[in-house]
């Protein structure tokens, strides 16, 4: 599903941000990247997604090596990966709807869907996405109206419309209040399973990460530094990815400003 | 242990002095010399002074005087044959409006293409800067000396200032348009190309429903704004209000001037309304 090997990314010409020796990542697993601020989670998820190009080394995803694939397998991969902001990222002033059915964009008539023109099945599809997420009745409803937490459900519906193979989900719940939060991990853990699909999320705080990850990685200072499943994520594994840097490890009640 | 001893010699009455204080007056003492400066060598060149304006103004008495009362016939009689002011009136601001309605949707179809490739978070820079630049160019040309040209390669009639206003708005709106789609949210714009969507749909999805409004309010500002730039055009050639308004001028046949600037005045109070109204709502 996902494989890194060697990879080094830098942003301009400075120290690598990032390096990773080798990662694999399996079909349905369901993956947190935890770490203080700037060790590199946020890079590592647009690594996967394409929109950072590593210096060195290999990214697979998909079975696409998105360093050498043509153009046209990489669109392909690109396709079958959606992601989740921190910030939503939604189209503000169009309706839930409209929202979820540029998760369509990708599969759609290219032509037609300029017009507005959407098939049936695109319709079908996010209509279903809409009331997994639970927004059935705020459907035409425009995305900018909505709280915060609904907001991040539409970006969930978005990319379910998708019909993705692997979720990215940088930060997904990290401007939310914390009843919110748990809310929006738990629909991305049921769509993830009913989906088959992969989940790769970024999160802040470590004691999400134990309730809804299957597996963490900590990265320290641009390496992994831990590898486990998430029952064996103690205390101390914690002190030593987060080390001095204990302003990192927001209590989880008291995030809600985070 | 600097900032212990600044600390504590500050006042506790009253707030630091500001350094940067002097600095500030000093540039603003600057900047009221050399306007008046300006301003002086303005009044010296144009010759105008209180003592010609006071000379100038039993003529401008007259000149009212002469065009007062409006001509606001609207039969033909015996002793005018031809057509009343009023009626040519009539006939001219259907001209202008239909100038400036045909000049503006031209300009702005124009203007819409090159604004999205003259946005700089939208086309390489070989294509936005040279873009930009010609833009630049386009709106450098004032629009009666577009008109004149136009006239000149052309002929009279309508066409010429639908051309001038077309070629004017492209300028302008191009620039507009594309300074709106550059204030788009970037994040949109990735996280619909993180759908697959391709660069049409993403201009079509992201970047429209952010901009659209904007685009439409300058749209119609920019039609107003033409509306009275084109009633002027008729001073070198094209239909309209400002060709009856120019033709009455050397007949000196001023009551029918009068009728002809009260007329314009009225189109563009209407259409300044009607505008103002439409953009209000558009907010």
């Amino acid at each position: 599903m996902i494989q890194l090997e060697h990879i080094e990314v830098a942003y301009g010409r400075g120290r690598p941000v990032l390096a990773v020796e080798s990662l694999r990542i399996a079909p349905g697993e369901r993956v947190a990247i935890i770490g203080p601020s700037g060790a590199g989670k946020s890079t590592l998820l647009r690594c996967l997604k394409g929109f950072v190009q590593p210096r060195t080394g290999k990214v697979e995803v998909l079975g696409v090596n998105l360093a050498c694939a043509c153009q046209r397998a990489r669109r392909a991969a690109n396709q079958r990966v959606a992601i989740i902001y921190q910030q939503f990222r939604l189209v503000p002033r169009l309706s839930v709807l409209q929202n979820t059915l540029c998760g369509r964009l990708g599969h759609t008539h290219r032509w037609r869907s300029l017009l507005g023109w959407f098939s049936a099945e695109d319709l079908r599809t996010a209509w279903a996405a809409i009331v997994e997420v639970g927004l059935a009745e705020k459907v035409h409803q425009r995305a900018d109206t909505l709280s915060g937490g609904e907001q991040q459900r539409v970006a969930v519906a978005r990319a379910v419309a998708q019909e993705p193979e692997l979720i990215l989900a940088d930060e997904p719940v990290s401007s939310l209040d914390p009843s919110w939060a748990a809310d929006v991990l738990e629909l991305l853990a049921t769509v993830q399973s009913h989906h088959h699909a992969t989940l790769v999320m970024t999160l802040h705080q470590p004691e999400l990460a134990r309730r809804f990850a299957g597996r963490v990685i900590g990265l320290r200072a641009g390496r992994v530094a831990w590898d486990g499943p998430a029952g064996d994520l103690s205390d101390d594994v914690l002190n030593t990815l987060y080390g001095n840097d204990r302003r990192d490890i927001v209590p989880f009640a008291d995030s809600a400003t985070a | 242990m600097e900032t212990t001893a600044a600390t504590s010699s500050l006042s506790l009455t009253a707030p630091p002095p500001d350094p940067g204080r002097a600095r500030r007056r000093a540039g603003w003492l600057l900047l009221a010399v050399l306007t008046l400066a300006a301003l002086v060598w303005s009044a010296i060149g144009t010759e105008v002074s209180f003592t010609s304006l006071y000379r100038a103004w039993p003529n401008m008495g007259e000149f009212l005087h002469r065009m007062w009362p409006p001509d606001l016939m609207w039969e033909t009689t015996e002793a005018r044959p031809f057509s009343p002011p009023l009626r040519l009136a009539a006939a001219a601001v259907a001209i202008t409006l239909q100038i400036s309605l045909l000049g503006t949707a031209l300009g702005a179809a124009g203007a819409l293409l090159l604004g999205l490739l003259a946005a700089e978070n939208l086309t390489p820079d070989w294509v936005h800067h040279p873009l930009k630049v010609f833009l630049a160019l386009v709106r450098s040309i004032p629009i009666i000396l577009l008109a004149l040209l136009f006239v000149a390669a052309i002929g009279l009639g309508p066409l010429p200032g639908v051309l001038a206003v077309a070629v004017h708005s492209l300028g302008m709106l191009g620039k507009l348009y594309a300074e709106e789609f550059e204030t788009a949210d970037p994040g949109v714009w990735e996280a619909l190309g993180g759908t697959g969507a391709n660069w049409l749909q993403k201009v079509r999805y992201a970047l429209w429903p952010q901009a659209a409004r904007q685009v439409f309010s300058h749209t119609l500002f920019r039609f107003e704004m033409n509306l009275r730039e084109s009633a002027v055009l008729g001073l070198v050639g094209v239909a309209g209000l400002g060709l009856w308004i120019e033709n009455y001028r050397r007949a000196f046949d001023y009551p029918s001037v009068a009728t002809m600037v009260v007329v314009t005045m009225l189109l563009v109070l209407a259409v300044d309304q009607v505008v103002f109204h439409a953009r209000r709502r558009l907010k």
